[in-house]
């Protein structure tokens, strides 16, 4: 495993077990089409990064994903990929949408799992002094970690309500302003959602988990802005240094669980003959225009409004404990949303293709829609610079702003990294770190204070099981897929 | 019967071996119990066997039944806010030995399948019924296991009995 070549600079070639990568030209690396691989595969990697990529089986899943009927041009890896189960994590597949076919597991099992960043107008000073204080009413307010309720708890009609009409509910309810569906994706509604494609067990999941982070990866983090890259760019996204912003990683929950493997199972049984061809059964695909096909991408959909009405409820409780800690309403804290974007995510997209229209199902999983200045799909006040893509860090190390960059409708099908992608397995990390001298270093040497449900999720997500986010954002800047915005660290975190 | 977590990048795994296919149910259940809950080792279940409940599965293969079994224990882990631990298995049958190709299925998409698809399978061949005691996820500090994942799930007979791998998404 290694480079080959003499001189780093001339590396033409990378091998690791078995896969031979060519280099095309800088960061971008493609895996020839082989046996019966339908299209090549491309890795967008620094050398660094690669190898790290290489260590684990991503690039025997990337390989297996070319299987899969319809794949377009090529089955790409993100900067921040790693192992996942079928798909790689960040992997992007866009596959043709009338004769290729959609694949619930390369798609992920937290469907519309993804970030937004709410902007405030306060400054890090602003919060010096009161992190405590902060920190304890968040946790105290916003369910977390297993079991931990949501901040809706209802009946299955109402969660009927939300898949079918996403952040318009919650705008009704209470839980959102007009401005809030102007600064998300598809306005926070995603049309063709049929909550009668979801199954009732999803929904009795979903039912008392509206509104809550889970566990594992996901948080909520008041984080401070350090750098800002691009003062015009980082002047229309309303992002300044030193201002302080919130970020919250969730996804749709049991719910959209549920429903990956509901789905899952239903094409295992019903498109065996396709099954049988793919080199892993976590692959499972329903042909496009059949039955299942469409019932899937009704019930996706109906599970990516339940998932922004998730994040838009946190987001909204987070105005109020906001309101009380500092003693003033949050309007006058100028509490708005940046942006919404999703990380694991289908969606039927128009793409040119060596110079034809195309539609197609790109699948994103572990990677960032993260299209261009000028794309008509970005919201009107930011379509003259390009969609914000947010990628959250882990705790030591800080998340990033980014713009669609103006190549990654050519390079990526319009994507880029979702994060720092993991480096080392929670067991692992829970027999190198403790959760309590994590926690506590954190708040000495780095000023960040955090409180968990679990001692053990500090463990497993301490900073240094992830893999270094400034090179993965590096790569994407220098690629012209995601340019850097802004840099932001944590102050407070919360976390199942 | 035995259980071993397993690292994976993101996620965990479990290989657990057992002298009969109920027992080595049983033990990626116990698994998936351990994967949620690092109390579950000191924890001694009570005898009073009212705090149990049913669980019951059905597939169309034996992979398949422990993927529907360990699926359900997730549910009613959310639904009844009780992590499942202490599982048995009561039975596990094979009803029907005829040949899949000659089943047919119960659910209507079957019938939209096009020619990339093979013939359907019988989904309720293979039958579980299992119980488990609840812990009240308040009263512990447990870890969300999000789904159960076929990712190299492998079910086999040895010379001694049964083993069985299978990766949980966290």
């Amino acid at each position: 495993m290694g480079l080959a070549g003499e001189d780093p600079h001339m590396t033409e070639t990378f091998d690791a077990d078995g896969i031979t990568l060519e280099r095309v030209r800088e960061y971008v690396w493609e895996m020839p089409q082989t046996g019966d691989m339908r299209v090549p595969a491309r890795v967008l990697a620094s050398e660094a990064l690669l190898e790290e990529i290489s260590q684990d089986r991503t690039l025997e899943q990337l390989r297996n994903a070319t299987h899969l009927p319809g794949m377009t041009k090529h089955a790409i890896c993100m900067p921040d990929g790693h192992q996942g189960y079928g798909f790689p994590v960040g992997g992007v597949g866009a596959i043709d949408a009338e004769n290729g076919c959609i694949s619930p597991g390369s798609i992920g099992y937290d469907i519309n799992c993804g970030v937004r960043m709410m902007r405030t107008n306060l400054t890090y000073e602003d919060l010096q002094g009161r992190e405590r204080d902060l920190v304890n009413a968040l946790f105290e307010a916003i369910p977390s970690g297993l079991g931990g309720g949501g901040v809706v708890e209802t009946d299955v009609d109402t969660v009927e309500a939300i898949l079918e009409r996403g952040v318009d509910w919650a705008l009704e309810h209470g839980y959102a302003v007009e401005d809030d569906l102007l600064h998300c994706e598809d306005e926070g509604v995603r049309a063709g959602a049929d909550a009668s494609k979801v199954s009732e067990k999803a929904k009795n999941r979903g039912k008392n988990q509206i509104g809550s982070l889970g566990s594992g990866n996901h948080f909520l983090e008041v984080q401070r802005v350090t750098d800002i890259f691009d003062a015009e760019v980082g002047d229309a996204f309303g992002l300044e240094a030193d201002q302080i912003v919130v970020l919250i990683h969730c996804g749709s929950r049991g719910l959209g669980h549920q429903t990956c493997n509901d789905y899952l199972r239903k094409i295992e049984r019903h498109h065996s003959g396709l099954l049988n061809q793919l080199p892993d059964k976590e692959l499972a695909a329903a042909p496009a225009g059949s039955q299942l096909a469409e019932e899937y991408y009704a019930a996706m959909n109906a599970a990516i409004n339940f998932a922004w009405v998730n994040r838009q409820l946190i987001m909204h409780r987070t105005r109020e404990v906001f309101a009380d800690v500092f003693d003033r309403s949050w309007e006058s804290m100028e509490m708005e949303l940046l942006y919404d974007v999703a990380h694991n995510i289908g969606k039927k997209e128009r793409h040119t293709v060596d110079g034809e229209e195309r539609d197609l199902f790109v699948h994103r999983k572990g990677a960032t829609r993260a299209f261009p200045a000028g794309h008509p799909d970005v919201p009107r006040s930011y379509r003259d610079v390009g969609q914000p893509v947010i990628i959250p860090g882990s705790m030591g190390a800080g998340s990033y702003v980014l713009r669609g960059g103006e190549h990654s409708m050519d390079v990526s099908f319009g994507s880029t990294a979702h994060g720092a992608g993991r480096l080392m397995s929670r067991t692992q990390a829970k027999q190198e770190y403790w959760g309590e001298t994590v926690q506590a270093e954190l708040e000495d040497t780095q000023q960040v204070f955090v409180k968990a449900q679990s001692g053990a999720t500090v463990a497993e997500e301490a900073p240094g099981v992830y893999k270094d986010v400034d090179e993965v954002v590096r790569v994407s800047d220098a690629l012209g897929i995601g340019d850097k915005v802004a840099r932001t660290f944590p102050v407070c975190n919360i976390k199942g | 019967m035995q259980y071993e977590l397993r690292p994976h990048t993101a996620d965990v795994g479990v290989a657990a071996s057992g002298d009969t296919l109920e027992e080595t149910f049983a033990a990626v259940a116990e698994g998936l119990a351990a994967a949620s809950w690092d109390g579950l080792e000191a924890f001694e279940a009570p005898n009073d066997s009212s705090a149990r409940f049913d669980v019951t599965a059905v597939a169309e293969s034996r992979e398949a039944l422990l993927f529907e079994y360990l699926d359900e224990l997730i549910y009613q882990r959310d639904i009844r806010l009780e992590l499942p631990v202490d599982n048995r298995i009561e039975s596990l049958e094979c009803v029907d030995e005829s040949d899949d190709s000659t089943a047919v299925s119960e659910d209507s998409a079957a019938t939209a399948d096009d020619s990339m698809s093979a013939s359907a399978v019988a989904i309720d061949r293979w039958r579980l019924e299992a119980s488990a005691h609840g812990v009240s996820l308040e009263s512990i500090d447990a870890r969300e296991i999000k789904a159960i994942t076929y990712a190299d799930m492998r079910l086999e007979e040895t010379d001694s009995g049964w083993e069985a791998y299978v990766v949980f998404d966290v």
